[in-house]
């Protein structure tokens, strides 16, 4: 059934839905299996979603939203994650929406993804730095390695051997993406 | 400012024989809005502040700088962890901070002299090996030549016995000349009877024979040790 449309009138918020409390304990064997959507997760093209594998509920707290525990497995951005993950933390923003069956194939059909962003394995040292250890090592042009630490909802990695970044590091600001580019008018 | 310049106003109306010091003084407006205390004012009272929305271009170049800033920090900071840990671990060992090519040059001249000090033993022991090996010959070379003269004695020994013996072999009693053996035996006998002094001296022959042919006669003879 279509969303009430509510008018509200105040300070405005991006979230827009039910907490996740509201939307499982009304659905038949807590909705698992359902799939669930964040409002502010459906700014990006690709796909992100949840479906529900296990509910867990958890006392109600005085004065506060009330949280439930959700396993679930989680699609990011068109990546599904290995493992389950559970929702407690966040579990009681406004910002849930429950899939209609008729319309999840709108979400599992949905196969864009995000080109991957390779990131350069060695960039320049900054300016002092590199007159420091240029005046140590007498090596003009030191480089440095990368510190990239790749977890799940990371989309770029390091470059491997042989493969070509499709970022620039190097110092100063750099040239800006297509969609940016009047922002700099008159000054690159 | 207005009550100050009334103030000021005020001020030069006084007769002139009073100090201008002690009289005067000057009064702040403290709010320049309504004070504190007052409530919302009623033209204020059901506004709702507007929520800016960043532009898409903005969000995105922003996004991008921010991305490749903290890139870079976190960069720069492991680098540095990485050195503070290399001179941690250089300067606790030697207390000599060492770059790592310094470093393998000293561990380079180590390995030098150790293959130095190796060749030289090495040849120590090839020499004393050898002197070794020598001796050991020429030892055993003088046991088998001893050995051999040994045996050539042996041999000779062995020789003397056996020809001695042949000569004695003449005068053997076999059965061929057993007869005439008896028959001389009878024809000479042997008395073994003999009385000795205080010299040492021995006296064969008796003065009263048992046998009938023998002849008394004293025979004197030095005992033999």
């Amino acid at each position: 059934m279509a969303q009430k449309v509510i008018k509200y009138i105040g300070r405005t918020t991006d979230f827009r839905g039910n907490t996740l409390w509201e939307l499982v304990s009304n659905l038949p064997n807590w909705g698992v299996g359902r799939l669930l959507i964040r409002n502010m997760f459906q700014r990006y093209p690709e796909p992100c979603y949840m479906r529900i594998l296990k509910v867990q509920s958890v006392d109600e707290q005085p004065g506060e939203i009330r949280k439930v525990r959700v396993t679930v497995e989680k699609t990011w951005r068109g990546v599904t994650q290995p493992k389950p993950v559970e929702i407690y933390s966040t579990s009681y923003k406004a910002d849930y929406e429950l899939v209609p069956q008729d319309q999840e194939a709108k979400y599992l059909n949905n196969k864009k993804k995000v080109e991957p962003v390779i990131l350069p394995t060695k960039i320049e040292l900054p300016p002092l730095l590199r007159e420091l250890v240029s005046e140590e090592t007498g090596n003009p042009n030191p480089q440095m390695k990368v510190h990239y630490k790749l977890t799940d909802n990371k989309m770029a990695r390091l470059a491997k051997d042989g493969e070509k970044p499709t970022v620039n590091f190097a110092l100063g600001v750099g040239q800006p993406k297509p969609v940016s580019a009047k922002l700099y008018e008159g000054l690159l | 400012m207005l009550r100050a310049g009334c103030q000021l106003l005020t001020q030069s109306t006084l007769p002139t024989g009073k100090t201008v010091g002690n009289s005067f003084a000057l009064e702040f407006v403290r709010w320049r809005r309504k004070p504190r205390w007052l409530p919302v004012a009623k033209s204020k009272m059901f506004r709702v502040p507007e929520r800016k929305k960043q532009s898409e271009e903005e969000r995105t170049e922003l996004m991008r700088l921010h991305n490749q800033y903290k890139t870079q920090l976190r960069s720069v900071r492991q680098f540095l962890r990485e050195e503070v840990v290399r001179h941690e671990e250089t300067s606790t060992a030697d207390h000599i901070v060492l770059t790592p090519e310094q470093e393998e040059a000293e561990f380079q001249k180590c390995l030098d002299a150790n293959a130095a000090w190796n060749a030289a033993i090495a040849k120590e022991r090839d020499q004393r090996l050898a002197k070794k090996r020598e001796e050991k010959v020429a030892y055993i070379q003088e046991r088998l030549e001893a050995q051999q003269l040994r045996e050539e004695e042996r041999k000779e020994q062995a020789n003397q016995r056996v020809l001695l013996e042949i000569e004695r072999s003449k005068n053997y009693i076999t059965r061929e000349n057993l007869d005439a053996a008896i028959e001389t035996a009878l024809a000479n006998p042997v008395d073994h009877n003999f009385a000795i002094d205080m010299a040492g001296n021995l006296y064969h022959g008796r003065s009263t024979s048992q046998l009938p042919d023998a002849t008394p006669e004293p025979n004197q003879q030095v005992l033999s040790n």
